[in-house]
């Protein structure tokens, strides 16, 4: 309005003055019938909620149950697939057999640990690899390869 | 907290009477300016009537960040476009002029209100942006919000109107005078 010129702006608000006037001048009383009737709708009417307060929450057990399944899940998964990786040698088929029938098995000293997860899974993997690799040195070494 | 706020809060747990509290000071200037929309006396208080249980109904989701008359508005015009087609005065279908909560409303009066002359001029969006201006004394910014519009579209319409109703103005006093 300021680039306008004095006599527009006194016309613009005179304008104003005359709009605000007039919206004064319109009777707009509230019956007592509506009154009532409205306040009775509203008494019918119960506030929504959002979608997000509807569903009620987890609790932190439920998250940590959750967690735990997924690590065991994924760790089952990987000891899979090392296990299906690993080369199968296949014994060389003798025509006529000249080993004897019972054979001396040395028997290894296994030690089974329990795997707690305190790193990502991906630093898992690696230590899981780490310690496989270390496993297979060893038993060579000990079977004289 | 404001007492406003505390209102919308307790509303929101569903206290009715919290809600009333609320729209007191609103709901009279929200009737006038649906009387102004509707063809009807009885169209303008089923429209106030679903306006404020729509407000009520959902409540939870008014940001306080808007005034709350902003807020009525919003629902008020968005109910009106969506009975528009029985319910809402279009451009050139005045209704029935014996029954016209507007003419009725200023009939007893000297002159033509420049209302009228807005209905008749302005399309639905500009007549209530027109209408938040300069009888609810809203800012640009809060009309925009009500109507759902860019500030600046608002700002364009706001000018156009205004030219609108002042040439029928001064038409009009030409006719008087000429």
């Amino acid at each position: 309005m300021r680039n306008l010129p004095k006599a527009k702006v006194k016309i613009m608000d005179k304008l104003a003055k005359r709009l605000r006037e007039d919206a004064e001048r319109i009777d707009a009383t509230i019956s007592p019938e509506l009154d009532e009737r409205i306040s009775a709708s509203l008494r019918a009417v119960t506030p929504a909620r959002p979608a997000d307060e509807r569903r009620p929450a987890r609790s932190w057990t439920f998250w940590l149950a959750s967690s735990l399944t997924g690590a065991a899940a994924a760790i089952v998964l990987l000891v899979g697939l090392n296990m299906r990786d690993a080369p199968v040698e296949t014994a060389p088929v003798v025509a006529n057999s000249t080993i004897p029938n019972i054979v001396e098995v040395p028997v290894f000293d296994l030690h089974a640990e329990t795997a707690v997860l305190t790193s990502p899974l991906s630093q898992e993997l690696e230590n899981l690899q780490s310690d496989l690799r270390k496993a297979e040195e060893k038993l060579r070494e000990d079977i004289g390869l | 907290m404001s007492n406003e706020l505390q209102l919308i809060e307790k509303a929101k747990a569903g206290s009715v009477e919290a809600f009333t509290d609320l729209v007191e000071s609103y709901r009279g200037r929200l009737f006038r300016y649906l009387l102004t929309r509707c063809n009807n006396y009885a169209d303008a208080e089923d429209a106030l009537q679903d306006t404020l249980i729509n407000a009520y109904k959902y409540l939870y989701s008014y940001n306080p960040q808007w005034r709350f008359s902003t807020w009525l508005y919003r629902i008020a015009i968005r109910n009106l476009i969506s009975n528009r087609d029985d319910k809402v005065t279009e451009l050139g279908d005045l209704g029935d002029a014996e029954n016209d909560p507007l003419d009725q409303a200023i009939a007893a009066s000297e002159r033509q209100n420049l209302w009228s002359s807005a209905r008749r001029l302005l399309n639905d969006e500009v007549y209530a942006a027109m209408w938040l201006r300069y009888a609810e004394d809203m800012s640009v910014r809060d009309i925009a919000s009500a109507l759902d519009r860019s500030v600046s579209w608002t700002k364009v319409n706001l000018m156009r109107g205004r030219n609108t109703l002042d040439a029928e103005l001064a038409q009009s006093k030409s006719e008087n005078y000429g």
